[in-house]
């Protein structure tokens, strides 16, 4: 926050200085106007009246402009901040580990980018207000009291009770209002589950029963509002009121004073003017503490994500990996999840450059775990894991990622074009080897049928892709970069079987002369590979080729088994 | 990122905008809705009209003290207008508190009437109603339009009142005071009347752009998070973060935008002010000299100032406030005006206890063209179909004319010989019951869950229809039996148990015939056969229809019905379909041969 703040101290300046020629000279106005009165009006100057009303049009013009000047600072320093603040959050969680995003929530990432750092923006707009509030309260305290000090305490001796009020409301507001936004949530709830469940509620006929619910919420709401709309009753009422005790005491006591000769008669109306000067100052320093916690408890929040370091980084000294064939190799590697339960103790695995290799396992058997350790997504707890005889924690990370191609099982795709999504490896890639990429994924075909070609918007937002064509994509986007080791974590389980066909070809063919790590339950895709590796109980039982597995290992057919019957039991006509 | 736009985040909706003529037609839509709180209407007006003649009262007894008392050294005169002023406040402050209280009495009333209207229309409206618009939309309806109406019952409307009372009331007293300083000083009003609807409009184009700015920054942002793991896997970190980097500027650039805007206003505004304080001194004093006004006027005119000011931005911000309230209104009163597509004739009849079902020459499609070719089909009493086939055939929408979600285009659906469109609703609801397998839960207990379809079951109705399923074990499994908390859509439960309460759910209500759409989904083998035996038990004895997306579940029913693009092409028991060789019999052909693996172990 410091770093922020400190690099705009310019505008910090500029802002304060504004925001003290505001204050000047909007506390020089009321007193000019009793100057006009008192020295011009009353004998009967008419040129003092004409000098006085010039000077205040010339004070008018300093308040005006140094008004939108400290504006014009507050926000801009408290955007910039929010800006780059969320620049740093978002650039520090692109670089943070698996296992951190593993545990976090997206949603509570996004709330943290979100909701928490506008809290401190708001809070960064309340400073510089709140110096020339108090450059305000100082400056109107000190004018009057010169005049006369027990007037000033008469005067403005009720308005911090507008201050205890407005704290003593919002303390008591608070729990109403949570209870009300709870209400308007069980409303919304009702109403949400009549209209995603509808086929539910007509299939049984059960709109009586909805009905009778949303009618229970909205008299609930309906309390809540009218018990808010009670407090509220007690509060707003005395933001008026407050203020005109303070002008009942001027007007009398002031009036007493200017009839003993003891006041100027301008005093009456530029303390009337003051008093109500100092009504937002007042309410705002209630506002500022209040914002002040809810910013620091965000800014705890932040600061949690923040001093989060990066595990998965850079040794010093790390370097290019030397070329080689792509042979993977896992030497006594022993690895669990956050500290958990091991899922390996002691594992030894060789994948030689160039082979196809299939890693079968029933669930938790650690297959995945296989894919997610040679690239690094985490480190292993014991042994080592070598990438062409180079253990992958010496080599820089870019550099060991950009040589490996890995096709999740949930393909992911960004809302932009089918391009730049397959490209994303190397967005300078030209055209020629996108389609290259497209093409040896089987992907061409399909996307010079959509709408714009290679140019056309999916993801999110976007054209609306089968599995089976994301597949395609996420496998030209894997292939793209020409990696020497490709991974195929469970890449065609989300694709239904009768299409699988398809996809096996291109797979096929990306295959050929790459080092490629197969993650697979389906005998077709484990087909694929030149060798079947079994995993069970966090090691290798068995190994050799899918028909040598099926003759000689029980467990192995179990697994398969397994998981047929899981799929069998499922659906014929999946929907993509 | 480049598709984003707005998204739920931001601001309120600032651009929905009511022509004259709509806001016409809603206010004259409103009068019915607000005839009943009339008196108390009425009676707030008054109120309101109390509070602010308190408020306008001292700037003119102060006149009257400057004028009386300080003038002419009167000390008495001096008092009296100090307790009047005294008094006046008094009288605001009770105006002011009677005035929130009436005004929210009113006003919550009516928004927890047109609550329960909206909500019960909704529930009134056709499925076709529901698969046309989008969840989210209808949604909004009940929260966020009902929340802009909130916001104006809570805060808006005395505010927009209070103001324009103010305005007109301070208008009113200076000209009464002297017409001639009056019109000077009135000088200095359009400026502000104008800069402030200038402002109004560029700052809601500029919180429009804002928003949109934002929700496609949280959009590159969640991107960047759902993502992280293909970012990284393909080492793009530093690229993503420059491409967040752009969206996160452009919302900063649209921020400033907003801040240039009023950095342009307020000082506009100050100046107005400071100008008319020295033009009523100038000219005031000048008037002073030449005896047309006093010395209290002049005063009084400076401390007017600022109630004519207030009024003047506090309208055109609140003027936001009113014109989403306008715009909520019309969007809740098109609802309202959406007709019930399903609605019962009069005259209709309840449907007999038991019968079969019989489509005559049913044609059906959503939109232009039609999903359901002239099908004829006939189950009788007691017999179980199967409705197979590709997706997008039409099993479903076939299932949804059986339950009367939909009426037919052409021929019509019977059950036991009454057409269903001369069937009673309850009755219709009571006899034909549509599960959808994989089971929507309600917030709730698993009870609720369960009484969805006979709201006045008592629990030893519900320990029936779950022992008749044979679930007993697994309904006493739950942590609290019946009482346990499902949460919401259920995620408390697991797919399987969800399934099992929607069977139950299903069993209680005791329908005669039965519409079932299978659950898609795939279970642990153990629960599998628990929810295929539940199923088993619930529909012995019963009329079945059963949208089977398995292959096993159509091979139990009694006969199978294919249906491929909008027809029923074959039409027979399971036998008679592999004996007939058609699309059937190589569907089944393909999938056996796929589950023989798994039967293998």
């Amino acid at each position: 926050m410091r770093g922020t703040l400190g690099s705009q101290r310019a505008w910090l300046v500029l802002g304060v200085l504004s925001g003290v020629s505001w204050t000047a000279a909007k506390i020089s106005v009321p007193l000019l106007a009793a100057g006009a009165i008192d020295n011009g009006i009353l004998p009967g100057n008419s040129q003092a009246i004409l000098v006085y009303s010039l000077v205040i049009v010339a004070v008018g013009v300093v308040q005006g402009l140094s008004s939108g000047f400290r504006r014009y600072c507050a926000f801009r320093i408290a955007y910039r901040s929010e800006t780059d603040l969320r620049q740093r959050l978002f650039a520090h969680l692109q670089r943070l580990h698996f296992a951190f995003h593993d545990e976090a929530q997206t949603g509570q990432l996004m709330a943290r980018a979100n909701t928490d750092i506008f809290q401190i923006n708001q809070a960064v707009i309340l400073i510089p207000l709140t110096i020339a509030s108090s450059l305000t309260l100082v400056g109107v305290v000190t004018v009057m009291a010169l005049q006369s000090v027990p007037l000033t305490l008469l005067s403005l001796g009720a308005l911090p009770l507008l201050n205890i009020a407005a704290t003593r409301f919002s303390k008591r507001m608070q729990p109403v209002t949570t209870q009300l936004q709870e209400k308007l949530g069980d409303l919304t709830a009702v109403v949400e589950e009549s209209v995603a469940g509808v086929r539910a509620v007509k299939g049984f006929g059960s709109e009586r029963l909805q009905e009778r619910q949303l009618d229970h919420e909205a008299d609930a709401v309906r309390d809540r509002s009218l018990e808010s709309a009670r407090l509220r009753s007690g509060f707003l009422p005395l933001v008026d009121f407050l203020p005109a005790l303070a002008l009942v005491a001027i007007l009398w006591y002031g009036g007493h004073l200017v009839l003993n000769g003891e006041l100027q008669l301008g005093y009456i109306v530029a303390f009337n003017s003051y008093v109500l000067m100092l009504i937002w100052p007042l309410r705002m320093a209630g506002m500022l503490v209040a914002q002040a916690s809810r910013a620091s408890a965000a800014a705890g929040r932040l600061d949690a994500i923040l001093v989060t370091d990066p595990q998965v980084v850079d040794k010093p000294g790390a370097r290019e990996l030397p070329p080689g064939p792509g042979e993977i190799r896992f030497e006594n590697v022993a690895f669990g999840y956050h500290g958990g339960r091991p899922i390996f103790t002691d594992l030894d695995l060789l994948i030689r450059g160039g082979e196809a290799v299939a890693v079968v396992g029933t669930t938790g058997a650690g297959k995945t775990t296989v894919a997610r350790l040679v690239p690094r997504f985490y480190d292993v707890d014991g042994g080592r894991v070598l990438l062409d005889g180079t253990d992958v924690r010496d080599v820089k990370i870019h550099d060991l990622r950009r040589n490996i191609g890995i096709v999740f099982e949930d393909t992911f795709l960004f809302s932009d074009t089918v391009r730049d999504n397959i490209a994303f490896a190397d967005p300078q890639a030209p055209m020629e080897t996108v389609r290259g990429a497209a093409r040896l994924a089987g992907a061409d075909e399909f996307i010079d049928d959509m709408p714009d070609g290679y140019e056309t918007i999916v993801g999110e937002y976007g054209y609306t892709l089968s599995g089976g064509q994301r597949q395609r994509l996420a496998i030209a986007r894997a292939v793209l970069a020409d990696p020497r080791v490709l991974i195929l974590d469970d890449a065609t389980s989300s694709v239904d079987p009768t299409k699988e066909h398809e996809i096996r070809a291109a797979l096929r063919e990306v295959m050929s002369g790459r080092t490629t790590l197969i993650i697979a339950h389906r005998p077709a895709t484990i087909a694929l590979a030149d060798r079947v590796v079994l995993l069970d109980g966090g090691r290798m039982v068995a190994e050799g080729t899918h028909d040598e597995l099926l003759e000689s290992t029980e467990r192995y057919r179990e697994v398969l088994a397994q998981a047929a019957a899981v799929e069998a039991a499922s659906t014929v006509e999946r929907v993509p | 990122m480049r598709g984003g736009g707005g998204g739920p985040f931001g601001q309120h909706a600032i651009e929905e905008k009511l022509t004259r003529h709509d806001a016409t037609q809603v206010l004259r839509r409103l009068v019915p809705y607000l005839r009943p709180y009339r008196v108390r209407i009425v009676f707030s007006i008054l109120l309101l009209i109390g509070q602010t003649a308190c408020l306008l009262a001292g700037p003119a007894l102060v006149r009257h003290g400057i004028d009386a008392g300080l003038r002419k050294n009167d000390a008495g005169a001096l008092n009296l207008s100090a307790l009047i002023y005294l008094f006046a406040a008094i009288a605001g402050l009770f105006f002011g508190r009677a005035v929130i209280r009436m005004v929210a009495k009113v006003g919550e009333a009516f928004l927890r009437d047109l609550r329960s209207r909206v909500f019960r229309h909704l529930m009134s409206l056709g499925m076709d109603f529901f698969e046309r618009e989008k969840t989210g939309k209808l949604v909004a309806r009940m929260t966020s339009d009902m929340d802009a109406l909130q916001e104006l019952v809570q805060m808006g409307l005395v505010m927009f009142v209070q103001n324009g009372l103010l305005f007109v009331g301070a208008i009113l007293v200076i000209f009464l005071m002297s017409w001639k300083l009056a019109l000077c000083t009135l000088v200095v009003v359009p400026p502000v009347v104008i800069a402030s609807r200038w402002f109004r409009k560029a700052s809601n184009k500029a919180y429009l752009l804002v928003r949109d700015r934002i929700g496609q920054n949280l959009s590159t942002l969640q991107e960047g998070l759902a993502g992280v793991r293909v970012v990284q896997a393909f080492a793009r970190e530093r690229a993503f973060t420059r491409r967040f980097q752009e969206t996160n500027e452009a919302q900063y650039d649209a921020n400033i935008e907003t801040v240039r805007i009023s950095a342009k206003y307020f000082p506009i505004v100050e100046f107005a002010g400071v100008a008319g304080i020295a033009l009523i001194v100038g000219i005031g004093g000048a008037f002073v000299s030449a005896d047309i006004v006093t010395v209290g006027t002049v005063a009084a005119f400076v401390l007017y100032l600022n109630n004519l000011f207030e009024p003047i931005q506090q309208l055109s911000q609140l003027y936001n406030t009113l014109q989403q309230a306008g715009a909520a209104l019309q969007k809740l009163f098109e609802l309202l005006d959406t007709p019930p597509s399903i609605a019962e004739r009069p005259g209709a009849v309840d449907l007999p206890d038991e019968g079969g079902l019989e489509l005559e020459h049913v044609s059906f499609g959503y939109g232009a063209e039609d999903v359901l070719h002239d099908i004829s089909l006939r189950v009788p009493l007691g017999e179980r179909l199967a409705l197979v086939g590709p997706t997008g055939a039409g099993k479903s929408t076939l299932a949804k004319l059986i339950a009367r979600f939909y009426d037919p285009r052409e021929g019509n659906v019977e059950y036991a010989d009454v057409d269903l469109r001369d069937a009673t609703l309850r009755s219709l609801r009571e006899r034909i019951v549509v599960v959808p397998q994989e089971g929507f839960l309600f917030a709730g207990s698993v009870r609720d869950n369960i009484i969805v379809g006979k709201p006045d079951a008592t629990d030893e109705q519900i320990r029936d229809a779950i022992a008749a399923l044979g679930l007993v074990d697994r309904f006493d499994a739950f942590p609290d039996g019946l009482d346990t908390e499902v949460r919401e859509r259920g995620s408390r439960l697991s797919a399987g148990e969800k399934q099992l309460v929607s069977l139950v759910r299903a069993a209680l209500a005791d329908p005669a015939l039965l519409v079932l759409d299978e659950a898609t989904s795939s279970l642990d083998p153990g629960t599998e056969r628990t929810v295929e035996r539940a199923l088993g038990r619930l529909t012995e004895g019963r009329t079945v229809v059963v949208v089977a997306h398995r292959l096993s579940t159509a091979a139990r029913a009694d006969r199978i019905a294919v249906v491929d693009d909008g027809h029923v092409p074959e039409l027979g028991t399971h036998d008679e379909l592999i004996a007939h060789e058609g699309r059937y019999a190589s569907l089944y052909a393909a999938w056996d041969s796929r589950a023989a693996m798994g039967r293998a172990s």
